[in-house]
């Protein structure tokens, strides 16, 4: 997309200025990109290994999530996101009314377990 | 979908720019040296989105931008160059690789992280030797991942040598920056959304909750929300387009379920539903001009005449050739009534006949197929007068070679005149007949108007409900184990082993392909088996009962007083009264022709059901509480056995809203209505949103820096290897020391 009236050049040039602030000496850790499901291990075993040094209840990122509801949920229509009164029972889709069934009835093959996927309920194979 | 003269009537629909990333006018500006003075500290809120960063003696941070960045090889210089933030707009090719340090709302790339941060430190007029004599004032979130922090401390203190590091929750800045003292803080940011509440200026942290849900999650939904609304739609939706399309249409819903209910009303939508085109270059159609248009035209005519004059010959060759055999079986009728038994058996073993019912039974088949032909076009006859054909019935040898040719063809030209003639004759007594039936229905009108209208109506009945049932039967042959399916494969079987078993009557069937008394299709009749199992698609069949069902409605208009355009069929499919055209085109007429509509989007209940799910998540299918439901348990767990009094009573007064998903409109009003729904009457409440939910944060940074607090929170290299990331001098606006 064009439309940028600013000097492509101009801008490499300003960044590539060395920083006068910066300590080029440092040693540099070896294992800098990780995964994030390994993110999440990690800062549960460092947990787990500090535990008898840290406090008893103290608050960490698990413990502060917020728990599932005790309401009943609401369905709604996984089509158009109206009342959701009804539920195919050849694909599991909730639909709104008649005309709405006509799609959910014929839907195209995977096409319904993306909709699923929206609210999570789609099969997930391992 | 036609348009009808009262769709005409409906004005244009303001239809919106579908709006990408704004245009670069100036790259990332440089905070002059003069300005920088060492010892500041340096406010960073390094969010998921965005980086703010700016030194805390301004007012506002010296630089905003995106926290992406990209790596781009300039093939011609064979150069690596690193783009960051706003930058990365400069050029697509650059934007297409750009990559965030974070995934979700962690950091995984530490390396993006300090390119980012020379970036920031640069832009914001660091000129400090060998280190960053600032202290630094980091933002995080509530109940921030440990080893999060640590990554932040490492490099803060080690490839930029700073002396101290402050950290502190973005959301509580920002309220601080409100001058916020008790309440309940909601901070919908772009990863999450925290509620903590706020007691004397201290937030609460054992009580804080965080819903996984936030702007980017958001702009995710309504993205799967396009893509399945519009499975075919011609251009790629780009991500920057969700966010604004988040931005400028979505909105949270006063009440949902009553909003839900009447969306998708015609009046509703009018004000509702929203239409988006996507650029797009449009294809200017050729004009052609009159001439070539009329050339065109004249060809096809051509061409048609042609081909109809071919089919007619045909059909006149059939039509001779079947009166020959008609004739010629004619006289072995004849025959057979003057023959003995066994001699009638000879003779129609002879002609390949089983019995005499077989015999007949072809005879009457014959009749009935010629008494068709005739009534086909044929062609006229153009010539008025009988031609005379005198060699014809001359015996050949009386005749010489050129005669005998030319009997030939006289013959042959009889028999054509001659069908020719009996098509006609068929023809105007089919006519006759039509004005008959045509006259007897006008006398029935007449007499009896009630019985004629009741009689039609049956009629329309009967072809509609035969519409229906084949619409259902197709859609049950869909699947292999229901009735109807079940029945066509039976049909199809005993079709089968009609074959063999009747095989003997080589005339019509033979069971091998190359069988040479295989004359299967030689009779068009030969075809008919196959309309007993594919009778649903039948277009022939269809487009009959079309022209019926027309008719008997125009007829029914006429001179039914009580049929009104509303009870035709097509009326039934009005797509006023259609909730997924509604839902899919909005409140008007969709020409799928049309480019420009075939562009747009239409967003109506996207556009509250999006921000709907920080307060039902589970329509997103998140197995949490919203946020109403957590600010109750919040609230009523520290009201248990003391009533609403005290701090709960204190907390009520400011539920103040910041974060970038603040910018929904009526958010506020939704939060007022629900708190007031689990709130004992007469409970005081005040709900209010940051001045400004993205910036307030860093300023709540600066304003924060320059109180002693600030001064005691701050911990050095020393303290740091000493105590280890868990460790933290507790501030009113941070997080838990877990040590």
């Amino acid at each position: 997309m064009a439309g940028s009236s600013v000097d492509i050049n101009k801008v490499i040039e300003e960044n590539s200025v060395i920083p006068s602030f910066k300590n080029f000496n440092r040693k540099q850790p070896n294992r800098r990109v990780k995964p994030l499901k390994q993110i999440t291990v990690d800062e549960q075993k460092f947990l787990k290994t500090k535990e008898d040094k840290h406090k008893p209840n103290s608050i960490n990122y698990f413990n502060i999530s917020s728990p599932p509801s005790i309401k009943p949920t609401k369905k709604y229509c996984d089509i158009t996101g109206l009342k959701g009164n009804y539920q195919s029972p050849s694909n599991g889709l909730r639909y709104h009314n008649n005309e709405v069934y006509t799609i959910v009835k014929n839907i195209a093959q995977g096409v319904d377990q993306q909709y699923l996927e929206l609210r999570n309920a789609n099969v997930v194979l391992k | 979908m036609t348009s009808t003269p009262r769709d005409d009537q409906l004005s244009k629909r303001k239809v919106y720019d579908l709006r990408d990333h704004e245009d670069l006018f100036s790259s990332e500006p440089f905070t002059s040296p003069k300005l920088y003075k060492s010892g500041v500290p340096i406010g960073i809120d390094f969010g998921t989105s965005h980086v703010r960063i700016g030194l805390t003696n301004q007012k506002d941070p010296s630089n905003v931008f995106p926290t992406t960045l990209s790596r781009w090889r300039d093939r011609k210089l064979n150069k690596g160059f690193t783009f960051i933030g706003n930058d990365v707009n400069l050029d697509q090719s650059v934007r297409t690789q750009a990559r965030s340090p974070y995934d979700g709302a962690f950091i995984t790339n530490w390396d993006y992280v300090e390119q980012i941060l020379d970036y920031s430190f640069k832009h914001a007029g660091v000129s400090s030797q060998g280190f960053v004599d600032n202290p630094v004032i980091l933002t995080e979130k509530a109940g921030a991942q440990v080893l999060q922090r640590k990554g932040f401390y490492e490099l803060l203190y080690e490839s930029y040598g700073v002396k101290k590091v402050a950290f502190g929750i973005d959301d509580l800045f920002s309220y601080y920056q409100n001058n916020g003292k008790t309440g309940i803080v909601i901070g919908s940011g772009n990863e999450s959304t925290h509620i903590i509440p706020v007691i004397d200026g201290k937030g609460l942290l054992a009580e804080t909750k965080r819903i996984n849900w936030g702007g980017r999650q958001s702009s995710n939904f309504l993205s799967s929300l396009i893509a399945l609304k519009y499975p075919y739609f011609p251009t790629k939706i780009s991500s920057n387009q969700i966010d604004n399309l988040v931005k400028d249409f979505c909105y949270v819903s006063r009440n949902y379920e009553n909003e839900l209910s009447k969306a998708l009303s015609l009046d509703t939508l009018e004000t509702f539903d929203i239409t988006v085109e996507a650029p797009f270059t449009e294809i200017e159609k050729q004009q052609k001009s009159e001439e070539e248009l009329a050339r065109q035209a004249e060809k096809r005519k051509e061409s048609g005449r042609r081909l109809q004059e071919q089919a007619q010959q045909k059909r006149l060759e059939k039509l001779i050739q079947k009166e020959q055999e008609f004739e010629y079986f004619s006289t072995v009728k004849e025959k057979l009534t003057f023959l003995s038994k066994k001699n009638q058996q000879a003779l129609l073993k002879e002609e390949n006949f089983d019995d005499e019912a077989d015999f007949n039974k072809y005879l009457g088949n014959l009749e009935k197929s010629l008494k068709r032909a005739r009534n086909q076009d044929v062609g006229e006859d153009e010539t008025a007068e009988e031609p005379s054909f005198p060699l014809a019935d001359i015996p050949d040898d009386e005749l010489d070679e050129a005669q005998i040719k030319e009997k030939r063809r006289q013959k042959l030209m009889r028999a054509n005149y001659e069908a020719r003639q009996r098509a006609k004759r068929e023809k105007e007594e089919e006519k006759l007949r039509l004005e008959k039936e045509a006259q007897e229905d006008l006398e029935w009108r007449q007499s009896d108007l009630q019985g004629w209208i009741h009689d039609r109506r049956e009629k329309l009945k009967a072809i509609v409900r035969k519409r229906k049932d084949r619409a259902k039967l197709k859609e049950q042959l869909n699947d292999r184990k229901s009735h109807a399916a079940q029945l066509r494969m039976k049909s199809i079987a005993s079709l089968a082993s009609d074959d063999t078993s009747k095989s003997s009557n080589k005339r019509k069937r033979a069971t091998i392909d190359n069988d040479p008394n295989d004359t299967f299709g030689t009779n068009d009749e030969d075809w008919l088996i196959y309309k007993d199992i594919t009778s649903i698609d039948d277009e022939e069949l269809l487009e009959e009962e079309e022209t019926q069902l027309i008719k008997l409605e125009k007829e029914l208009l006429e001179f039914d007083p009580n049929f009104t355009e509303e009870d035709t069929y097509e009326a039934s499919y009005d797509w006023r009264k259609s909730t997924l055209h509604l839902f899919l085109r909005g409140p008007r007429p969709f020409n799928s022709e049309d480019s420009h509509e075939q562009h747009q989007i239409h967003l109506n209940i996207e556009r509250i059901r999006v921000p709907e799910v920080l307060f039902q998540p589970s329509i997103a299918g998140l197995d949490q509480a919203g946020i109403s439901e957590v600010s109750e348990s919040i609230l009523l767990d520290r009201s248990q056995g003391k009533g609403f009094s005290g701090d709960s009573y204190n907390v009520l007064q400011d539920i103040f809203l910041t974060g970038g998903q603040a910018h929904f409109k009526t958010f506020e009003e939704r939060l007022h209505d629900d708190f007031r729904s689990f709130l004992p009457v007469g409970a005081p409440l005040k709900v209010r949103s940051a001045v400004d939910p993205i910036l307030d944060p860093w300023r709540g940074i600066a304003k924060w820096s320059s109180m002693s607090e600030a001064e005691n929170s701050y911990l050095t290299k020393q303290e740091y290897d000493e105590m280890g990331p868990d460790y933290i001098k507790e501030h009113n606006l941070g997080n838990a020391s877990l040590i």
